[in-house]
């Protein structure tokens, strides 16, 4: 019996000291989850890749990650959160606009306080505030998230399929009305007589699963100065002027399509649908949140696995035949202001490695890193770090001048920065939803807008 | 002094000694499956029940118009969807029935929609479909000039369509099911009905029919129910829209999880058990008669 005790006690003590002496070497080779959007271009998942390899070299921290397409992240995120198995790090293209502030009102997210604010002189105007959201458990702001990178809406146009038409790039009209007339009543019956083929003069984005369609309305809105809520998320729908305003930006945007002029599945397109329109030439000019579509064709004239006719057609459409262009003036003259949706990852309030996480995102925004991930993207994203907008990058060629320029001319943020309760509507895109009833379902835009009204109303009211 | 246990006192021997070999055996082959059968079937299904089980999830669906929409577009699958391809099935089972060797090769090509996979069967009709690039519109572009219907982005239409893949891909299941109904009746009674000068349909409405009805109706409430789960048919082809307009009740819950909303989500497939378990119900009925 005593030599039983005896034995069990020596035992007891062994595994003690065993673990003792394993316990650093455990800390060391901690593992941490981190789930990203796939990015567009290889060149921006390899920049990812090699700042994760530095980290791991660094810290002696192993990280686990998990790419998924960017449509699949919050459905997965919200899965893993339902389960409580939530990654350590995340970042979507879609958190901002979809989810994030709701997120971050239900308590859900880890404040990043401690890792922002030593960095935040080093971040450019409007974009760190994005991540400075509402807590309704703690009732109060914080940063719930970390900005990464930033987009705004710009014009891509074939300009040798324009002058195919029998156009010039300085024949586009700046007029609101007149633009869209051009594109419409000029350029698409023209290209279909020069070339036989089934084209369209726009692609106008309508999906409900797509941030396109609702970020290319806000512009829509913009340019006929809908406001929808005050600096204070206070909502403004009930103004007349906001309601007169939306029923002439919804008329316009599916003026569009009753007319025929966007291809007819743009109402179920989803975001790289009109990019894929656009690669095929089955249509002329498209609004884009980001210049992926140039940016696609840069990649192509750089990819050795791509043949050299390949390369040069890249070349070709990047150099010579793309145009990125803005908006025209709004109906009453004025230049319109453009949206920027700076983009922001996150961390959750039961994530397992907190520390680990805080460690690998202030690693990854140091600016050896954070810059050839954005630049890695090839000016499909814009930085919202000062340094890297100072980037030679930004000056290379016409199409990320044009981007630069119209993030130096000042942007304006989107409402559900004000409001989160936007992210549920943007969600629910109850833009694009208003945009189907009247095109496939043949509501009057009036009636189409009384109903968008009522649904703002009821959610973010 | 002598000690009288009752049999109660006695201690019954362990119940493997009370099992036979072939029983322990049984047992030790079956707790696999049923260790399975609990993790993936009987765990998946009580945690959904669970996470709808908030009353407000309902009141929240019920205000919703895509899922009275959704409820809508399920009903019209199941009442013409099914009974249009029950239908055509009875009908080509009939075809099928001859025998000549030619017709032996058809049902070899026919039965192909059913064998291939989902996915690319589904994605290649979406891709024919395609108002713009689909190679249907393209010929009629090509001999008319016209753009060509928008197959998949008019509600009306897209929901047709989801049908018609719907037919068009379990159709040669049920014809095949029918077939060997129909394989199954008496050579004779059709030979006495020649004698007697019957003609095809007076064969079909007394001696095909009256066989078949069984199995017929037994094949109808199975196609119900696997219907009501069909989520590729319209998952593939429309991904519900345009506008959400094209769900059914077995897809909507993706919907509800990409919103965020996962009780919503659970409660929509909760939604469709009224349709189910009458119809399970009354089908184990009749297979049990």
């Amino acid at each position: 019996m005593r030599s039983k005790v005896i034995g069990a006690l020596s035992l007891a003590v062994a595994a003690v000291g065993l673990f003792a002496a394993t316990a650093p070497a455990l800390a060391q080779g901690k593992t941490i989850t981190v789930w990203w959007g796939k990015g567009f271009y290889k060149s921006e998942d390899d920049a990812l890749l090699e700042t994760i390899k530095k980290f791991e070299a660094k810290t002696g921290i192993k990280v686990e990650l998990s790419q998924y397409a960017i449509q699949d992240m919050i459905p997965k995120t919200v899965a893993a959160l339902d389960s409580g198995t939530v990654p350590d790090v995340a970042y979507s293209d879609t958190y901002d606009v979809l989810a994030q502030g709701k997120w971050a009102f239900e308590g859900k997210l880890e404040d990043l306080s401690d890792i922002m604010l030593p960095m935040k002189d080093a971040f450019a105007p409007n974009t760190l505030e994005a991540a400075l959201l509402y807590n309704d458990v703690t009732k109060k702001k914080s940063y719930y998230g970390f900005p990464l990178k930033q987009q705004s809406m710009h014009v891509q146009i074939w300009g040798d399929m324009l002058e195919k038409a029998g156009f010039k790039a300085a024949d586009i009209p700046t007029k609101w009305e007149d633009y869209w007339t051009f594109w419409c009543d000029k350029v698409q019956p023209a290209i279909r007589k020069a070339t036989g083929q089934r084209t369209y003069g726009v692609g106008q984005p309508m999906g409900v699963e797509s941030t396109d369609s609702f970020q290319s309305f806000y512009t829509f809105m913009d340019a006929y100065h809908v406001k929808l809520v005050d600096d204070d998320g206070k909502l403004l729908v009930d103004d007349a002027k906001v309601r007169d305003g939306l029923i002439h930006a919804l008329k316009d945007y599916t003026d569009t399509y009753i007319k025929g002029c966007t291809p007819p599945s743009s109402t179920t397109w989803k975001d790289p649908d009109n990019n894929v329109a656009f690669h095929n030439k089955t249509i002329v000019m498209t609004h884009n949140f980001t210049i992926s579509i140039a940016a696609k064709w840069f990649e192509d004239s750089t990819n050795p696995a791509l043949t050299d006719a390949q390369r040069a057609a890249g070349k070709q459409a990047y150099e010579q035949d793309i145009i990125t262009a803005s908006f025209p003036k709004a109906p009453d003259g004025s230049t319109i202001k453009y949206r920027s949706d700076v983009k922001t990852g996150l961390i959750f309030a039961n994530a397992k490695n907190k520390a680990e996480g805080k460690q690998f995102i202030a690693f990854l925004m140091q600016e050896d890193n954070v810059r050839p991930y954005v630049e890695g993207a090839l000016g499909r994203w814009f930085p919202v770090t000062k340094a890297s907008q100072a980037s030679p990058f930004w000056q290379a060629d016409r199409h990320r001048k044009a981007v630069w320029n119209q993030f130096t001319g000042g942007t304006a943020p989107f409402d559900f920065t004000k409001n989160w309760k936007f992210t549920i509507l943007n969600n629910e895109n109850v833009w694009a939803k208003a945009m189907n009833r009247v095109v496939s379902e043949k509501v009057p835009v009036d009636k189409a807008v009384d109903e968008l009204i009522a649904r703002i109303k009821q959610v973010a009211g | 002094m002598a000690i009288t246990l009752s049999a109660s006192d006695v201690p019954s021997p362990p119940l493997s000694a009370r099992l036979s070999p072939p029983q322990v055996w049984g047992i030790v082959l079956l707790a696999p499956y049923l260790l399975v059968f609990l993790a993936f079937v009987v765990y998946p299904v009580c945690y959904g029940l669970w996470l709808a089980r908030h009353p407000a999830s309902y009141v929240a669906l019920y205000h919703d118009p895509i899922f009275a929409r959704a409820a809508v577009n399920t009903l019209i699958f199941l009442v013409i969807g099914i009974n249009i391809k029950m239908l055509i099935a009875l009908f080509l089972s009939g075809f099928f029935a001859q025998q000549r060797p030619w017709i032996r090769w058809l049902s070899v090509i026919f039965i192909l929609p059913w064998a291939v996979p989902s996915i690319p069967t589904i994605l290649s009709v979406r891709f024919m479909l395609n108002p713009e690039w689909g190679v249907v519109n393209q010929l009629i572009f090509k001999f008319t000039g016209d753009d060509g219907p928008n197959w998949l982005n008019d509600p009306a239409v897209a929901l047709a369509m989801a049908i018609g893949v719907h037919i068009w891909k379990s159709l040669p299941f049920w014809t095949l099911i029918l077939l060997t109904g129909r394989l199954a009746i008496s050579h004779d009674l059709y030979e006495a009905s020649d004698v007697d000068g019957a003609n095809w349909w007076q064969k079909f409405r007394y001696i095909t029919w009256p066989s078949m009805q069984t199995l017929y109706i037994t094949c109808t409430l199975l196609s119900m129910i696997w219907t009501l789960g069909d989520f590729n048919s319209v998952y593939l082809l429309t991904g519900g829209g345009p506008a959400d307009l094209t769900h059914v009740l077995s897809t909507l819950g993706i919907r509800y999880l990409r919103l965020d909303q996962l009780s919503l989500a659970m409660a929509s497939i909760v939604c469709a058990m009224p349709f189910v378990l009458p119809l399970v119900y009354y089908m184990m009925k009749r297979l049990s008669r």
